[in-house]
């Protein structure tokens, strides 16, 4: 299939190139050969000058249509120019884009570890709260140990008197047993006199 | 193999039996390249397939870019854990942990660069190593595992150095504690121990099932997943999953999942956490589940986040559990596709 249609396609690309957008260029240029060779085989002068006429105007509308196409080349250009402007900017805002991105995630960091202080800080706040509150432990311990001094005073008073009463008690028990042992000691001499009179009495005759 | 076979046609021997692997697979361990642009995915036959991500999150991604790019064998057992270094892959599972040069496997040469044991107490014993952790400070390796030690191995000598003991079960996962040269570890023993590198003992034990707040008697009192933040640390497993103030060892936050957790991460001011489940939930300090995102397994076993800096491209999240396939999440907010065995 390609060797033929070689020729035809570059037939075709030449006929596209040259007036692709069909706005009729083409025809009025072809026109425009025929008619000059019209003229120059016109015959009255009339029909020369008409087709002199028609000619001129053909002429001045393609100036008018190659005029429209300069223009429009000439727009072209600077549009091109307008975009690549535009993607240059385009292009600093996105590296900005990214660079604000990148600050963006180390203060999301930071954030984060604040955050997780902040936590640590509630977590161990929770439990200290668990704990009784130092000043009041150490009123209690105060007034604890107050308490124990007054009961180990109370104590030792106790114990003084409890010794008092014993040596007291003691000294009446002595005194107790010290008049048994002479009221005791009496009346064994008061027998034995009793005795030693009635042996006497019994043996009156010597 | 997703080809479409038209009814007629009996499928193969060999097409059935790698239908059933795939249906029966369940992938333990991730870890990214350091170049950021492959991940690497280890499942329980002891394979592992490295996946191009870039290739795979690209506008011309199709099909063949979400399969490996190359699967071998790595181990004979499962591969429970996996870490990257600058150059090389560390994989563990059943009591050996093996190493392979990243520059080697992408050029599909996959043969390993070493294998090693740690030092067991008895020679019978082959515990599987749950938990890899890198300390890059003193770069060494620490293995945790079947027999309830930490082992710490040098990278540059690859002899072991100290043996860590504690933990009266097997242990489940290990975090690094950056600023202390610390390691913690939760193990099925239910506590959670924290282990001073340099003096090579053990600072500070929290058991976890003893609080009220957080226990959970009928789910157990093993700790599954583990992650710190210097001063916090969050922990689940059977006991609901917590976040703890380190420095006076309080359950602040109790995040109401009833689901037991089977990983947990940090991540910006949130808290990534799967488990039982298809989800993975966000989680905000304060207790408030921010976001609960379906994913395509499931159950999830291991979240793996991508910050390399050398691939900003390539951040994303992937997630992997009791399925032959990754989800990777290139926001948050949703499922972007899964990569397949």
């Amino acid at each position: 299939m390609a060797p033929k249609q070689g020729p035809l396609d570059e037939v075709i690309r030449k006929r596209l190139l040259i007036d692709g957008n069909d706005a009729g260029d083409d025809r009025r240029i072809n026109l425009l050969v025929k008619s000059f060779i019209k003229w120059c085989n016109s015959g009255s002068q009339e029909e020369g000058y008409s087709q002199y006429q028609r000619m001129l105007s053909t002429l001045s509308q393609c100036e008018f249509s190659m005029g429209k196409t300069l223009l429009i080349y000439d727009m072209n250009l600077r549009e091109m120019e307008n975009y690549e402007k535009i993607y240059k900017e385009i292009e600093c805002s996105i590296a900005g884009a990214h660079e604000k991105i990148a600050e963006c995630k180390k203060q999301i960091l930071q954030a984060k570890r604040i955050q997780k202080n902040h936590e640590e800080y509630g977590v161990l706040a929770k439990v200290i709260q668990h704990h009784p509150d130092r000043h009041e432990t150490l009123k209690k311990l105060d007034a604890m140990g107050k308490e124990l001094e007054h009961l180990s005073h109370i104590k030792e008073s106790v114990e003084y008197k409890l010794e008092l009463r014993q040596k007291q008690f003691h000294v009446l028990l002595s005194t107790i047993h010290e008049l048994q042992q002479i009221l005791e000691n009496d009346k064994k001499l008061s027998e034995l006199e009793e005795a030693q009179e009635t042996s006497m009495d019994t043996d009156p005759k010597p | 193999m997703e080809r479409a076979v038209p009814p007629t046609v009996p499928l193969g021997q060999m097409e059935v039996f790698q239908a059933l692997q795939r249906l029966h697979m369940t992938i333990f361990s991730q870890c990214f390249s350091p170049c950021g642009k492959f991940l690497a995915a280890g499942n329980n036959y002891g394979q592992i397939a490295i996946f191009s991500l870039s290739a795979a999150l690209s506008s011309e991604a199709k099909e063949e870019s979400k399969k490996p790019i190359v699967t071998f064998q790595a181990h004979d057992g499962p591969v429970y854990s996996m870490v990257s270094t600058d150059r090389h892959l560390f994989s563990a599972g059943d009591g050996e942990v093996k190493a392979w040069l990243w520059a080697e496997i992408l050029k599909k040469g996959c043969k390993e660069l070493w294998c090693r044991q740690p030092p067991y107490r008895t020679s019978l014993e082959v515990p599987e190593i749950n938990a890899l952790l890198l300390v890059p400070k003193e770069n060494s390796l620490i293995l945790a595992g079947g027999d309830c030690q930490l082992h710490t191995m040098d990278l540059e000598t690859g002899t072991f150095t100290r043996a860590l003991r504690g933990h009266t079960d097997y242990i489940h996962c290990l975090a690094l504690r950056d600023r202390n040269p610390e390691v913690l570890s939760g193990g099925e023993d239910g506590t959670v121990r924290l282990w001073d590198l340099r003096m090579a003992k053990e600072v500070q034990t929290i058991e976890v099932y003893k609080h009220e707040e957080c226990s959970r008697p009928h789910n157990g009192r093993w700790i599954g997943c583990l992650a710190t933040d210097s001063d916090w640390m969050v922990c689940g497993g059977g006991p609901a999953l917590t976040l703890w103030h380190l420095r006076s060892s309080t359950p602040t936050t109790i995040f109401p999942m009833w689901a037991p957790q089977k990983h947990v991460t940090f991540y910006q001011d949130l808290i990534l956490s799967a488990g039982q489940g298809p989800c993975v939930n966000q989680w905000q300090l304060s207790g408030e589940l921010k976001a609960q995102v379906p994913g395509s397994s499931p159950g999830l076993l291991s979240l793996s986040l991508n910050q390399q800096p050398a691939a900003p491209e390539c951040k994303v999240l992937t997630a992997a559990g009791n399925s032959c396939r990754v989800d990777v999440f290139t926001n948050l907010g949703y499922r972007a596709f899964s990569l397949s065995f």
